[in-house]
């Protein structure tokens, strides 16, 4: 836990750090289909801060101002991903750290989250006590939504998925709100903790320039290499991954008809359609049932 | 059978084990007010699959408070044995306590291979369990294949945005562990006449007294839930705007459907979040998809492979939903769907007779 005080009135305020993790990916939405031949573009694919992460980091900042502290974002990644912490710098956090070591690449889900692990302990020692993790809830690119329980596991602290809201409440606990498929849950949980926070749970506020121009003359960005966190290479990267990509191939296409008809006007495609529905045996018996309430 | 695994290459910090030490294929199943959860249950499909291909036995693995009774509706699903933890520490769901029981289970028995239903909870306790034990785990796969020479269990799943398939093996640690998302895989045959062992276990693990559940409320479920509906009326970027899915509700009201949504419609709050489609959302397996406004990515359409028909309407002729739907149109969807429910509405009005109509207005277009 920080530092508690309280200044002056009867409000106790309790300074946070608040550690949130970021992902540098393809931008998965700028992938297109080539449509002559059928198959992917994939060259040129710009990196993004994972847009699921945005709004970890808008809950990070928002609790930093609400109770005070600092919010210091982490990625473990080649190096341009620094530009990825920029970004979130220029959001408002106040330091960021990139993890980055050749014997770090190849990483899976378990091997990633021992580094990301060991460089908030790392934290926790050298900057101080660490009161919350805060991760995304899952990545564009992968979506295993992994992360924040494998890293609760290393480090052996409570961790909640989903989170919509969350409020530092005075005595060293986070209360949260979270959402399953059919209920809407409160819990509260004891620092330090770890959060996934749910994809839209919060709009991020955009960069600003003052914040950037902060991060251009102080030197909010640092690196820490392998060097630094002095982990066994038998546990990191490729090596310590348990899960191997044996083999991937492009997404099989499903069969499908393909049919595209140029119609004059509405009325004539609608007919179309239509006619479609009740010619094709996998659509007619339906199209009876829905609209007579029989078989076709 | 795999190579032995030579411990002083390993990480120290995992626990040095030989794969051939462990065997069963093991399926967790949730219960959730007195009723086996289906995501759960589904799972026992590709479960009874892996199993007999490594001819090994199919255990689920229950645990919770006051499921004793079901442990047998288990086996009636395809389990050859249930084992299961029936205490009041399990009364109030907690991701570490549960996922540690499973962890305690796994450590006690070495099953080979586990698999975990990917709803809300399971994807949230599943990696607990799969780090704590040192174990490989892979998300959202959507099948499953033994490597018949290695005997290692291929966890087949679309990362990169659903625009590649991954064939993923675990073959230093055991146990192999996967997720998948609810009606990837359907729910198996249920037997009557299934026979099978139910094994009742206690655990140590501790309560979790770093968290506390505050309150739970239910919420207002769908009427129709776009997992099991038979039409789908889906919207996206293309639509514009709320006002637009009023247009689509009366299709899908028509077709006795429902409506869906891209995550772009979810984004952009036209559409509530339980309706998004796609990778990101709900897989989902209707007689029939209509694609209104909708472009076409991987990771949409990665959630409706399983639909039977596709029809598309959108107003880009570059749209890649084109090349990935049965039937299109290029145009306006603010005059076709209209125009569509008014010719379904005539038809209905007419009867079953006019269809013929149209059969005959199709050749005449083919010729």
């Amino acid at each position: 836990m920080g530092e508690v005080y309280s200044i002056g009135s009867r409000r106790e305020v309790v300074r946070v750090r608040v550690v949130v993790g970021i992902k540098w990916v393809p931008n998965t939405q700028a992938v297109r289909f080539d449509l002559e031949t059928g198959t992917l573009i994939r060259r040129g694919v710009p990196a993004i801060v994972n847009p699921h992460d945005l709004p970890a980091v808008e809950l990070s900042l928002r609790l930093r101002d609400e109770v005070g502290g600092e919010v210091i974002a982490i990625a473990m990644a080649p190096p341009p991903a620094s530009k990825g912490l920029e970004f979130v710098l220029g959001m408002g956090v106040d330091r960021a750290i990139l993890i980055t070591d050749r014997v770090y690449a190849g990483a899976d889900t378990l091997a990633t989250s021992y580094v990301l692990a060991r460089a908030i302990q790392k934290i926790n020692a050298e900057i101080g006590d660490v009161d919350l993790v805060v991760f995304g809830q899952e990545t564009i690119d992968s979506s295993t939504a992994h992360i924040p329980a494998q890293v609760a596991s290393w480090l052996e602290l409570p961790y909640i998925y989903y989170v919509k809201e969350a409020t530092v409440v005075g005595n060293g606990r986070v209360r949260v709100v979270r959402e399953l498929e059919n209920y809407l849950e409160e819990y509260e949980l004891e620092l330090p903790a770890v959060l996934g926070v749910a994809i839209r749970a919060l709009k991020p506020r955009p960069v600003s320039l003052s914040m950037k121009l902060r991060t251009k003359f102080e030197k909010r960005l640092i690196t820490w290499t392998n060097n630094d966190l002095k982990l066994d290479p038998r546990c990191t990267g490729l090596k310590g991954s348990p899960t191997i990509v044996a083999k991937t191939i492009d997404m099989p296409e499903v069969p499908r008809r393909r049919e595209v008809f140029k119609a004059r006007d509405a009325r004539e495609a609608a007919k179309w359609i239509v006619a479609k529905m009740l010619a094709d045996e996998k659509t007619r018996e339906l199209l009876y049932r829905s609209l007579w309430g029989g078989r076709g | 059978m795999s190579s032995k695994i030579e411990c002083d290459k390993l990480c120290p910090e995992w626990p040095c084990e030989q794969p051939e030490e462990f065997r069963n294929v093991w399926v967790i199943v949730e219960a959730e007010e007195g009723r086996l959860s289906e995501p759960s249950l589904q799972m026992l499909t590709p479960g009874r699959k892996i199993s007999d291909k490594l001819g090994e036995k199919l255990v689920g693995v229950l645990v919770g408070y006051g499921v004793s009774h079901l442990a047998e509706e288990v086996i009636k699903y395809g389990a050859d044995e249930v084992i299961v933890v029936d205490s009041e520490a399990f009364k109030t769901y907690y991701p570490r306590v549960y996922a540690l029981a499973v962890v305690e289970l796994a450590r006690r028995y070495k099953p080979s291979v586990i698999f975990i239903a990917g709803t809300k909870r399971g994807r949230e306790f599943a990696p607990y369990v799969a780090n704590t034990l040192r174990a490989g785990i892979t998300a959202d796969c959507t099948d499953f294949d033994v490597d018949v020479n290695s005997r290692d269990v291929l966890l087949i799943r679309p990362p990169f945005a659903a625009i590649l398939l991954a064939f993923i093996k675990t073959p230093f640690r055991r146990p192999q562990i996967g997720t998948a998302r609810p009606n990837v895989f359907p729910v198996p045959v249920r037997d009557e006449s299934r026979r099978g062992e139910v094994i009742f276990e206690k655990v140590k693990v501790a309560t979790e007294n770093k968290m506390r559940l505050v309150s739970r409320k239910e919420m207002a479920r769908m009427e129709v839930s776009v997992e099991k509906a038979e039409v789908i009326v889906s919207g996206g970027k293309g639509v514009g705007g709320p006002e637009g899915f009023k247009i689509l509700e009366r299709l899908a009201e028509l077709l006795g459907g429902t409506v869906g949504g891209s995550r772009k419609a979810v984004d952009a709050g036209w559409i509530s979040e339980d309706r998004q489609v796609g990778q990101t959302g709900k897989s989902v397996k209707p007689i029939l998809y209509i694609a209104v406004g909708i472009s076409g990515t991987a990771q949409h359409m990665i959630g409706i492979r399983e639909a039977i028909r596709v029809i598309a309407v959108n107003i880009d002729p570059e749209a890649p939903i084109f090349n990935q739907a049965d039937y299109s149109v290029i145009g306006d969807y603010r005059e076709v769907i209209p125009a569509l429910i008014e010719e379904l509405e005539i038809l209905k009005a007419r009867g079953p007779d006019a269809a013929k109509e149209y059969m005959e207005w199709l050749k005449t277009l083919e010729t």
